[in-house]
């Protein structure tokens, strides 16, 4: 190999590494920096190391980090049961309607999270027919409601980031050999036996990187609390988003910001060596 | 699971017993559609708003532009969707190219960060990006706006271009390094159009993802209104019913353009794998 | 598995490296001197100002119209984004500091919020010289609000009462901020994010005059606040978002803004004074530091001092107007109590307070009021 060709890659590479580097590295150095700040807004905040403000921010918070974690993993966990068998009817039994199918699921990307969002709001208003249904099927108290509630907050969330969870597993039972089912049927004989031993274990990656795809965005959102939530159901997302923009206590803003991004990453970290299987885009890295 | 309903064991002749047989071999797709229409609900929801509450039947979507605010910041939505679909696309099919064709020092580093942003919640994304913009006192608006959009497309682009490259047959390319084309031709002629539809497949992830943000967009917009920016405020006071107008049309257009996408790529597959045998 | 591991180092590693370097201040006033905003003529040319949703008429001879005939040449960029007067500061801060606007020549935001902006330097001062129409028309009640007695830096847009909005078919009887306590209304009703209008709301239900209150007057307020929240008795905490709850039916009573009945679509629903009187605001414009095209700015503010302009701006928004003589213009419109209140009507409001100390005290009711909000 030249000197030229090894550095290709390289010349390859160089726009978007630096944009990374720049745009999200560099932002979370800053990020950092500020979170050890001291000071108050309106007499500037200046360099320091204040690590106080990391335990300033965790124990005033504990219930919200607590809520989001629940939350999150609720929605990812119903999302899940949604998303495996509508996959696996577009994968493997839709026939010619499956573009169409796939098609329908990725729709609603496309208008506006938050418009998808308020339309949730009008649709389990307390007087909409959906309320009174779940009221007639004793599912939500006589004179409950679903609004202003934390299942109103998890179902919104479960709702806008379901198709995170269907596409890996969609893509991963499309990929998946038919014939294995037919060997597996011979070989169990029993549905599901075949479906526990053959089919499942092979979509295993396609679940791990759904349930992350959906987990992460749902853990740091902030407006399915803030448009279908009420009092007492406030995630981290938002106490962040005040700290930054309604309070500007930029250090402890940032102190917060980061020990989420830690918090999920240590979830993520427990998650994969559990789930015993690096699918999470990374899996380059585990062949290699 | 649902794949054991389909396999009917037991076959009797009464209707009961038919129509159960029937429903068990269904369950799955009967499931399926219950399951789209709940992801099209709030769709329908919006349409019928937008046909809404006027004077006249459809009065507003005589007036779909009536509302200037609401124009500049859809104008502004798609200038910027565009732009970061152009930047993040080329940028981004760059990478995955060096990622899956080369080997090389630092490969493990660069697939962290591609990685990280995708694994980082959007609200630490924005305020860091904010904290890095209020340090160098950047002026927020249209410029910050792209760079972060741009920034968090890269890698999904990224992924899915990757994807494309690892199913890829070389063999084509090295027959036409043999048959004497440059590098640079061949890249051209052959790879380019043969990754086309995971690079359309990635831009219009990157064009959805720009022209969805809200939470990025928020930190750091600045003096801009974005679409969804301006939904956000208008929605504090009652949106203008234009506002879904402008959705539903959005959603009609971005529809029909993925059908022609996908109409596309079908006869182009088709066409492809025709070809072979005539040239044989 | 390893990609995460490398992240967290990383992470760890980028801590301690940010606790190394950076010396630049972040936040902070600015030392210049302040500015007096430079009149036209000529008045021509780009003019750019932020303002909330739904503030001005729109259509065909609106007022943003109107203004570019009188002035031929100019562009009114009129942006509608400012949605919560802490946020919109939150974003701007960073340009103010460094004595820009991010090319605004004005903005609206309310007293308190245009007071904290001058005493950090961000805004211009005004001449009355220079807008004759604003020193002959303002209404006399707002010429010395105790946040800028001399009218130095704003000039109000429109005013507003916050009281409440009640359903009357659902909720006759919610009379006085406290009946919204009343357990038969419970998961019914909301209050407002800002603790500005609240606070001092519920001081004056429990017999507490704000203009007097103590620090521990606003925390013990706040912990009312947070049992009414325990209790479930609060649904939420909104802006402007309570309208669409109302309309819908999903509150009966709320703490809301007046001028905001005028959008919601449901007849029952009422403005009502409460019985122990209302909290008085205005939303200013003002012109920040850096504002280009000054003149544009101020000779917008005359021109919708103007009762006949501002007649047509006060029938589309319905909140209280700053003006006087618009009854001359459109008198049934000067007969609407919530455009034009009679004094007997407004009696027992009190403009909206700060919380009373030092910067550290107010940050402290700030930051308790916040943490009932998220919680």
């Amino acid at each position: 190999m030249t000197a030229r060709r090894r550095l290709v890659p390289y010349g390859l590479l160089g726009p978007g590494a630096i944009w990374l580097a720049l745009f999200f590295v560099v932002p979370m150095y800053f990020m950092g920096e500020l979170a050890l700040r001291t000071g108050t807004f309106t007499e500037g905040f200046q360099s320091g190391f204040e690590v106080s403000n990391f335990s300033d921010a965790l124990s005033g918070n504990t219930t919200q980090f607590v809520r989001s974690f629940v939350y999150a993993g609720t929605a990812t966990l119903i999302a899940l049961l949604i998303a495996y068998p509508l996959a696996y009817a577009i994968a493997l039994r839709a026939g010619r309607w499956k573009l169409l199918l796939l098609f329908a699921v990725v729709a609603p990307f496309f208008t506006t999270y938050l418009i998808r969002t308020i339309a949730w709001k009008t649709i389990l208003a307390d007087e909409s027919p959906v309320v009174s249904v779940l009221q007639a099927l004793q599912l939500v108290p006589e004179d409950g409601r679903v609004l202003a509630t934390g299942g109103a907050v998890i179902a919104g969330l479960t709702y806008n980031f379901l198709p995170f969870m269907i596409l890996p597993i969609y893509a991963s039972l499309e990929r998946m050999d038919t014939s294995l089912i037919e060997a597996g049927k011979d070989l169990y004989a029993s549905a599901t036996q075949t479906f526990l031993r053959v089919t499942l274990p092979i979509t295993a990656p396609g679940i791990v990187a759904g349930i992350l795809l959906t987990f992460i965005p749902a853990v740091g959102d902030y407006i399915n609390a803030e448009i279908l939530g009420g009092t007492g159901t406030s995630m981290i997302g938002n106490v962040i988003q005040s700290l930054y923009l309604e309070q500007r206590n930029y250090p402890e803003a940032a102190a917060l910001s980061f020990m989420m991004m830690v918090a999920i990453l240590g979830v993520v970290l427990i998650y994969l060596r559990l789930a015993g299987t690096g699918a999470f885009m990374g899996d380059e890295e585990e062949r290699g | 699971m649902e794949a054991a309903t389909a396999t009917a064991r037991h076959v009797s002749d009464s209707a009961p017993a038919r129509a159960w047989t029937w429903l068990r071999r269904n369950a799955l797709m009967i499931y399926a559609g219950i399951a789209v229409a709940y992801m099209l609900i709030p769709i329908a929801i919006v349409g019928l708003f937008s046909f809404e509450k006027g004077t006249a039947q459809g009065e507003y979507w005589s007036d779909a532009f009536g509302q200037t605010a609401v124009n500049d910041s859809m104008i502004m939505s798609l200038e910027l969707a565009a732009l970061t679909m152009v930047v993040a696309t080329a940028i981004g099919t760059l990478m995955a190219l060096a990622l899956v064709r080369y080997e090389f020092f630092g490969r493990r580093a660069t697939n962290l960060l591609i990685i990280l942003p995708m694994a980082t919640p959007e609200i630490v994304i924005g305020a860091a990006l904010l904290s890095l913009f209020i340090t160098y006192s950047f002026d927020l608006g249209f410029t910050t706006l792209f760079i972060a959009h741009v920034m968090f497309s890269i890698s999904f682009v990224v992924v899915v271009v990757r994807s494309r490259l690892i199913g890829f047959d070389r063999s084509i390319e090295e027959a036409a390094a043999d048959l004497g084309a440059t590098p640079f031709a061949t890249f051209r002629l052959v790879t380019l159009p043969l990754l086309a539809p995971g690079i359309l497949a990635a831009a219009l992830l990157a064009f959805a993802l720009s022209l969805d943000d809200f939470v990025i967009s928020n930190f750091n917009s600045g003096t801009a209104v974005t679409f969804p920016l301006y939904i956000f405020g208008a929605s504090l006071r009652g949106i203008p019913v234009q506002v879904n107008v402008l959705a539903t049309m959005l959603f009609a257009v971005t529809v029909i353009a993925i059908a022609l996408v996908l109409w596309q790529q079908r006869r182009a597959e088709q066409m492809a794998s025709v070809q072979p045998e005539q040239e044989v | 598995m390893r990609v995460v591991l490398m992240a967290l180092v990383a992470m760890a590693a980028s801590l301690v490296l940010a606790a190394c370097g950076g010396d630049d201040d972040v936040g902070g006033g600015s030392d210049q001197e302040v500015e007096v905003a430079e009149p036209g003529p000529p008045v021509e040319g780009e003019f750019n100002i932020s303002n909330w949703v739904g503030y001005i008429d729109k259509g065909e001879g609106s007022t943003i119209e109107e203004f570019e005939a009188k002035y031929p040449g100019t562009t009114v960029n009129y942006t509608e984004d400012v949605n919560d007067n802490a946020d919109f500061f939150g974003k701007l801060q960073p340009l103010l500091d460094q004595g820009e606007s991010g090319g605004r020549s004005m903005f609206v935001v309310t007293d308190w919020m245009a007071k904290q902006m001058y005493d950090l330097g961000y805004l211009q001062e005004i001449d009355y010289a220079d807008v004759p129409n604003v020193d002959a028309n303002l209404k006399e009640s707002l010429r010395s609000p105790a946040f800028d007695p001399e009218r130095k830096f704003s000039i109000p847009w429109q005013s507003g009462m916050t009281g409440l909005l009640v359903n009357q078919a659902l909720a006759p009887d919610i009379k006085s901020i406290n009946d919204l306590f009343d357990p038969q209304y419970k998961g019914k009703v909301t209050v407002l994010t800002e603790m500005r209008d609240v606070v001092p709301l519920m001081m004056k239900a429990d017999g507490v005059d704000p203009e007097d209150a103590t620090k521990e007057d606003w925390l013990e307020q706040i912990d009312q606040l947070q049992e009414a929240v325990d209790s479930g008795q609060l649904r939420r905490f909104t802006g402007n978002d309570y309208i669409q709850d109302l309309t819908n039916e999903n509150v009966v009573g709320v703490i809301g803004w007046s001028g905001d009945i005028a959008l919601v679509e449901n007849d029952d629903v009422e403005f009502v004074m409460p019985t122990d009187g209302c909290v008085l605001w205005s939303d200013n414009m003002v012109i920040p530091v850096g504002a280009p095209n000054t003149a544009a700015a101020l000779a917008w503010a005359d021109f919708v001092y103007d009762p006949k302009v501002q007649a047509d701006i006060s029938d589309y928004v319905r909140y209280v107007s700053p003006v006087q003589g618009i009854e001359e213009v459109n008198p049934t419109l000067a007969k609407d109590p919530l455009v034009n209140p009679p004094e007997e009507f407004t009696a027992d409001c009190t403009t909206q307070p700060d919380p009373p100390g030092s910067a550290e005290d107010v940050q402290e009711v700030t930051e308790a009021f916040q943490a009932v909000v998220t919680q």
